[in-house]
């Protein structure tokens, strides 16, 4: 479940006030009489309006203003009398983490946003808010969510004491045109699969940068996945000249890359850093000399999917 | 930022869309680097990749990442964009622009369009 609440963070970071906020909105003048306000209310259906005066954001007025006039006599006041006066505004581009706060933190049930040549653009309220707010969530969920529902079917659909799928690839060493091929692969059948998308993700970023050491440093190899109800095994073997020092190859930036490596766009000492940040576990078994095995593990059942955003 | 928006401000040519729509799609975050691990370490996947390399691990890159889109720096050294890499976007379904301007000139353009850096 808490990758979802990341995905939900992530998801309030992203958003700007503009992505949610209602842009017809219905003013009013301040030379509007506030016996006119309870008819334009009812008639749009809303609590409350900007007073604009020309283009001028001059106040908000709302069915709380409306009635504390009715309670006191319902005298023949103008809106421009009874508002509030430079209300707090927002702007179109502001994150929508910032708003949230400030609503919990006022009490004011809506916000007028202004652009950036302070034109009201828009208006916000809670209700708006939550209505944007779900409207990205479905869309974000669709996009998981059919296959996550030919996973749960696919290892149930088949029934045996010990269910595992084995897949693997030949890695050709040097051949910088088709390297990285078994991880786009392995990628689409985790999906046809229906494995959720941030473990395909955390899998494929591993697999594609052990694929890759597999071709430029080694001589290639062998890339093979195993995949069961509750984990996926990336096995990365190759035949190169092994790894000397395998705490000092860990570290972030160390690489042993020759120029060619970078002028292809890798050999930035970040490969291994990655591959460990990406899976469960990892181990790496290596001889100078003869060759290195990499085991990556990836957990697809309890597993709180956010390692390498922690 | 609409793509189309990035394709207008960086005068570059489509070489890849699926359709319309993908045309549409909304950009909020860039990375510009040559080299892809640094791209792949990122905490937070951009929405576009923008980059001087010209190769097919560009695409892979960004197929592994979850990249939706690729912008890339037209090369002196390498002037035609390899056909491999392509065949690769449209497998992918990766959306892939070409500029003229350089990494420099791009990165800056797009900054003062708006466009702030947000990935850590």
């Amino acid at each position: 479940m808490q990758d979802i609440d990341l995905k939900r963070q992530l998801l309030l970071l992203e958003m700007r006030i503009d992505d949610v906020m209602r842009k017809e909105v219905i003013t009013v003048s301040p030379q509007n009489r506030m016996s006119e306000l309870l008819t334009i209310f009812k008639k749009h259906n809303i609590s409350g309006a900007p007073v604009i005066d020309g283009e001028k954001l001059v106040g908000i007025i709302s069915i709380e203003d409306l009635i504390r006039w009715l309670y006191e006599g319902s005298k023949n006041y103008y809106v421009g009398e009874r508002m509030t006066k430079n209300p707090t505004c927002f702007y179109t581009s502001q994150p929508l983490v910032y708003i949230i706060k400030i609503f919990e933190e006022s009490g004011f049930g809506r916000f007028p946003v202004l652009n950036k040549s302070n034109k009201l653009a828009g208006i916000v309220t809670k209700g708006i808010i939550i209505k944007g707010l779900l409207k990205r969530l479905a869309i974000e969920n669709s996009e998981d969510e059919i296959p996550q529902y030919r996973a749960s079917h696919f290892f149930e659909d088949i029934n045996a004491d010990y269910k595992e799928i084995n897949l693997r690839y030949n890695v050709i060493g040097k051949d910088i045109e088709n390297a990285g091929s078994a991880s786009t692969q392995i990628k689409r059948n985790l999906k046809r699969l229906g494995i959720r998308s941030s473990i395909i993700q955390r899998l494929a970023i591993a697999s594609y940068e052990a694929e890759m050491n597999a071709v430029l440093h080694a001589d290639g190899g062998t890339m093979e996945y195993t995949i069961t109800p509750d984990q996926i095994i990336c096995i990365a073997r190759d035949t190169g000249p092994g790894i000397e020092d395998i705490e000092k190859a860990m570290q972030p930036g160390f690489s042993t890359a020759s120029d060619w490596i970078r002028e292809l766009g890798f050999g930035a000492g970040m490969g291994l850093t990655n591959i460990e940040k990406c899976s469960d576990k990892m181990e790496i078994d290596s001889t100078p000399g003869k060759g290195t095995t990499l085991t990556i593990i990836i957990r697809t059942e309890d597993n709180n999917g956010i390692k390498r955003n922690s | 930022m609409k793509i189309k928006d990035i394709q207008r401000i960086l005068e570059a040519e489509v070489l890849y869309y699926q359709d319309e729509q993908q045309m549409e799609m909304e950009i909020r975050s860039i990375a510009a680097s040559d080299l892809m691990s640094n791209i792949l370490a990122l905490v937070r996947v951009p929405d576009l990749l923008l980059t001087g390399l010209n190769n097919s691990q560009v695409i892979n890159t960004a197929s592994v990442f979850g990249i939706k889109a690729v912008a890339l720096i037209k090369n002196d050294k390498c002037p035609h964009v390899d056909t491999k890499v392509l065949e690769l976007a449209k497998e992918e379904e990766i959306l892939l622009l070409l500029t003229h301007k350089c990494m420099y000139e791009s990165c800056g353009l797009l900054y003062s369009n708006g466009l702030p850096c947000i990935l850590g």
